[in-house]
């Protein structure tokens, strides 16, 4: 049995079930974190030593971080849709996962979302609000020229690519801040609300963490 | 022939040369980034639309993202040792490696910036000393993760989580922060100068 540790409502761990959704997988959800706790229990430091959700365990396989769990699931349930064997088909989909994590979320999810909309506006860092969400804007532009002669981000097919840099477009989207015009994101975002499991699983209300950093 | 682009002082060249080194593979690395070729140019944005190195060319196209790259080469060429095929076994490896992309990297960067760079604009004492201590914390999992493990990061034998960790090491030794006692870390680093490929990119002068 799949069982999958985070709230429903945590951006890393919608990652997972969106793609748990995607390859119909059997699963038990268990919340942890924010107000459901538990991160701090030695039976679940012992099986991420960071504290984090999410946390996967698959028939006594524990696994941690977001996009290993992606691959993870891939590798083990998605040979031939979202798994490749070959290294070089694979690398098409990882440079945009690893470019997600490490340029488009600190700067989207932590400097936006948590800056601007969960941050009480008397404690808002006005400045550097207004430079993050420049930055999310030529994010959004260099992904528009990306999907420009493409319907989806890894190329013809929905694929790993799609999934951590996909998440961001709901929030992205449904906040009021500035952003540019980029008619083939807004396709690209069009094609994943089609999808059962974007619905299910990403498609969540947020407002209640409007102006509010704990949860 | 395996094309490198980056400068070879870059943390992020150095785990793709570090990696090349450990399988054995030959390549022309070029010049790119602060210093040298601008990786702003149309000629570069062509290659990675981020403007970031390291970049590589095979015959199988462009790749970018240095994590990426090291888990490309080390698929490629076979090295099951260094990346096992094996999902379960895979992701042991690859959460290290993502750990070190998201929350190692970014608990040193002010720090780093600060005292090593020495960027005027990251000159506040609060943030430098919190960085220190996110980092330094990190520093405490690996500590416990090697003291775990009893040798390297994901079992008895050397990985690509190594590359990634190693270099992360060496640029923590390296920056003038109040160190925590990490004996275990420490004994690690020295571990991974039986490397030449750890000598001549990692533990190289270059924090």
């Amino acid at each position: 049995m799949l069982t999958i540790w985070g709230r429903r409502d945590a951006f890393n761990v919608q990652k997972v079930m969106w793609l748990v959704g995607e390859l119909e997988l059997a699963h038990k959800h268990t919340p942890a974190g924010g107000s459901a706790g538990g991160l701090d229990d030695p039976a679940f430091l012992a099986m991420n030593p960071h504290g984090r959700v999410p946390v996967i365990d698959d028939g006594g396989t524990v696994v941690w971080e977001s996009h290993t769990i992606l691959r993870y699931l891939s590798a083990r349930y998605g040979v031939g849709t979202f798994w490749s064997d070959d290294p070089a088909a694979r690398s098409r989909a990882e440079r945009w996962m690893d470019w997600s994590a490490t340029t488009l979320q600190p700067d989207f999810l932590t400097g936006v979302f948590w800056g601007f909309y969960r941050t009480p506006e008397a404690q808002r860092d006005g400045p550097a609000v207004t430079d993050k969400i420049a930055r999310c804007a030529r994010h959004m532009e260099l992904l528009d020229r990306e999907l420009a002669d493409r319907p989806y981000l890894g190329g013809d097919t929905f694929g790993l690519a799609d999934i951590p840099a996909g998440l961001n477009l709901f929030r992205y989207f449904g906040i009021p801040i500035e952003r540019p015009s980029v008619p083939n994101v807004e396709a690209w975002y069009q094609r994943l609300r089609e999808r059962p499991p974007y619905r299910e699983h990403v498609m969540l209300p947020f407002d209640h963490l409007f102006g509010r950093l704990a949860f | 022939m395996l094309r490198i682009l980056g400068k070879a002082s870059s943390i992020n060249v150095r785990k793709v040369l570090w990696t090349c080194a450990e399988i054995g593979v030959h390549y022309e690395r070029e010049d790119w980034g602060s210093g040298f070729a601008s990786t702003r140019t149309a000629e570069f944005l062509a290659l990675n639309p981020n403007g970031l190195v390291p970049v590589i060319e095979d015959e199988a196209g462009v790749l970018w993202e240095s994590n990426t790259i090291c888990r490309y080469l080390a698929g490629k060429h076979g090295r099951d040792d260094l990346l096992p095929t094996a999902p379960r076994e895979r992701a042991l490896v690859e959460r290290w490696m993502d750990w070190q992309a998201t929350d190692l990297n970014a608990s040193w960067r002010y720090a780093f910036v600060a005292l090593v760079r020495q960027d005027p604009v990251f000159a506040d004492p609060a943030q430098i000393s919190a960085s220190a201590r996110a980092w330094n914390a990190n520093m405490g999992i690996l500590e416990r993760q090697l003291a775990a493990t009893g040798g390297y990061a994901v079992g008895e034998t050397f990985t690509l989580a190594d590359v990634v960790l190693g270099l992360s090491v060496n640029r923590w030794v390296m920056t003038p922060i109040d160190h925590a006692d990490c004996p275990t870390v420490t004994a690690y680093y020295e571990r991974l100068c039986e490397r030449p490929g750890f000598r001549e990119h990692g533990r190289n002068g270059i924090p």
